[in-house]
């Protein structure tokens, strides 16, 4: 009968590490909070300041593959990262926090392979070795939004709050790769997830609960098919607005790009919804108490402040 | 013994406008699963609720359903670990699919994306003689084992985003099948079975493993990446954008360290596809009047030239 049981937590996720006894963390930025969204990577920066921890950036880390590039090879992900993984062990930490869905999924996966077969360990290891580098498997990959909870704590995140949301509504959009598999990441359910909502609330908001939190924005396939990517977008965020939704936060800003971006191209078919979409650092930053003109919010599509203003959180 | 409150959802298409929902209650343990407390609740208080089973094993692949809003074989959830928070259990038909009645949907276009596979071996010399069987290595089979599990119960297909919104789309069950016959060696249409995926949209998968709550562990996302290796490899429809994607990400890694966003849509669509590039303009007008553009060039990471290491050693295609 053990066919019916549910599986395993791999895992153990939620242990303290010792970077977090240290409050410094190995930090993994990854490309688009380099790039296109560099207000997440700025307020990512501000929001460490205000909690007090240190993210040392592993400034010589290279893109976890962003899951395409295990199209090409299957064995390219796994190596890159264990790189990146090596340059935390130098520096003395062992947790790499990131601030991207895709990131967390993708580098979790290759780390899970690496501690897990020592054939794939002795494999990196060997490419590694050719330019003096090994990684000797210490290191867990961690979402920010999994520090605030697990290392800072909600309650304490509840007694840091100076600018409460004053109950505005926002929508949790988690994106895949911090929640499935669930084999890699099991933080959490990936079916009824509720961190995002836990920190919504203790921030002063009110969480909206709609079947499209766990859903796929489409960024993957905007290229591939745009028209297909502007629907899941127009989809999800319908049901967001129609179950009330103000705003939505999201922890990944591949989501932000889909959100932010195809809301107005999905309105012919799913009707206006401009949903201003908050990365997760600017709104537990503005929350506590960063000032507003830091967190880029000027730089959305769909311009948050209007909402914040409207409901008298920034004049 | 438990009371087990059924929320059925019921509909007939021939007489209803539109669906309602009945509560139907049957005592039995609690341990019992969905399907049987549907058995239980047809046998003994309605027998016109229509819902699919066979084997009550999950091996039919027949009774897969939504079961308090989560995709699943009925067969295979015991009562006990779905109850809601009203202390029933919802059923409802499959998304993605027609409801036809009450839990029965049309399965058809589900059916019609395997059909369009050829689902059995095509070997290249079928018409040859033969004195012996065709052997398959134990490191050959073990490729298949995982797919060969398929019971068709159409889970993935009714959680997959990208169906939802594009019936076009093959599905990640059609996809997964497709890799049982172009990684058998026994077969003879390896790279038309990869074209035909291709037109089919195989590069179409969001990778966003919804399809991972597969009841059978075929795991029908790995399988997606294993034929795409696999269309890349054999180099078959080279320009589609899918496989133009996947290189040139793979090669803006190799030579910055980082996934260089502009290089990438330029590489993806094309740099002299005007109307392709035309058609991406409007939201990147929209994002440049933010200044959210990404930069044009990116600068390489501090020792890239591990990276390039890296890719060298794994002989990664980057073109």
């Amino acid at each position: 009968m053990t066919t019916l049981l549910p599986e395993d937590r791999a895992v153990d996720s939620h242990a303290r590490s010792k970077s977090a006894e240290m409050r410094k963390y190995g930090f993994f930025p990854g490309c688009v909070a380099k790039e296109s969204c560099k207000e997440l990577f700025n307020s990512t920066m501000l929001l460490a300041d205000a909690l007090g921890i240190e993210l040392v950036e592993l400034t010589a880390a290279s893109c976890c593959g962003a899951s395409v590039v295990n199209d090409t090879n299957r064995d390219i992900a796994r190596v890159l990262n264990a790189r990146t993984y090596a340059q935390a062990e130098a520096l003395g930490l062992d947790d790499v926090i990131t601030i991207c869905s895709t990131c967390t999924g993708h580098m979790r996966a290759a780390n899970k392979e690496l501690l897990e077969s020592p054939e794939h360990l002795g494999q990196a290891n060997a490419i590694l070795g050719k330019f003096g580098t090994a990684y000797n498997g210490t290191v867990r990959v961690r979402h920010l939004l999994w520090l605030l909870i697990d290392d800072i704590g909600l309650d304490n995140l509840r007694k840091m709050v100076v600018r409460p949301l004053n109950g505005l509504k926002v929508a949790p959009f988690y994106g895949c790769h911090i929640i499935r598999p669930e084999s890699v990441n099991g933080w959490e359910s990936a079916r009824n997830p509720h961190s995002l909502e836990d920190v919504i609330a203790a921030l002063g908001g009110e969480p909206v609960d709609y079947a499209g939190k766990t859903r796929c924005c489409g960024f993957h396939i905007q290229l591939e098919k745009e028209d297909v990517a502007a629907n899941m977008v127009g989809q999800n965020m319908r049901m967001a607005k129609d179950h009330g939704a103000e705003a939505v936060i999201t922890p990944c800003p591949l989501c932000h790009l889909a959100l932010d971006g195809y809301q107005q191209d999905a309105a012919a078919r799913w009707g206006r919804t401009d949903l201003p979409t908050f990365h997760l650092p600017q709104l537990v930053a503005f929350a506590l108490g960063v000032p507003t003109d830091r967190l880029g919010l000027n730089k959305h599509l769909i311009d948050p402040r209007t909402i914040m203003v409207e409901r008298e959180l920034i004049s | 013994m438990a009371e087990i409150k059924l929320d059925v959802f019921r509909y007939d298409e021939g007489v209803d406008a539109v669906p309602h929902r009945d509560l139907v209650t049957v005592d039995l343990p609690e341990t019992t699963t969905v399907l049987d407390a549907l058995e239980a609740a047809k046998a003994q208080v309605d027998g016109s609720i229509s819902f699919r089973r066979s084997c009550r094993s999950a091996i039919c692949g027949s009774c897969a359903m939504n079961i308090n809003g989560v995709t699943a074989l009925a067969c295979k959830t015991p009562c006990n670990t779905v109850t809601n928070e009203n202390g029933a259990i919802s059923v409802d038909p499959m998304p993605n699919f027609q409801p036809m009645k009450d839990l029965v949907v049309h399965m058809d276009p589900f059916w019609d994306k395997y059909t369009r596979l050829k689902p059995y071996l095509q070997p290249a010399d079928r018409d040859a003689d033969h004195d012996r069987e065709r052997r398959v290595s134990p490191e050959d089979m073990k490729k298949l084992v995982a797919v060969a599990n398929c019971i068709m119960c159409a889970t993935c297909y009714a959680l997959c985003p990208v169906v939802s919104v594009d019936p076009a789309f093959a599905g990640p069950a059609a996809i997964a099948y497709a890799y049982r016959f172009i990684e058998d060696v026994r077969d003879g249409r390896r790279d038309q079975r990869i074209a035909q995926i291709s037109e089919d949209y195989l590069w179409l998968c969001a990778h966003c493993y919804a399809c991972s709550y597969c009841p059978k562990h075929v795991d029908p996302h790995d399988r997606i990446v294993d034929v795409k290796r696999a269309a890349i490899k054999d180099r078959v429809m080279m320009n589609e954008r899918g496989p133009r994607h996947a290189l040139v990400v793979s090669k803006t890694i190799k030579q910055t360290g980082m996934l260089a966003e502009t290089e990438v849509i330029l590489g993806t669509v094309g740099r002299f596809n005007i109307v392709g590039l035309l058609k991406t303009a409007p939201l990147g007008l929209r994002m440049a009047a933010k200044g959210k553009m990404p930069p044009p060039f990116v600068k390489p990471i501090p020792k890239v030239d591990e990276v390039r290491t890296i890719f060298e050693s794994l002989e990664v295609p980057v073109s």
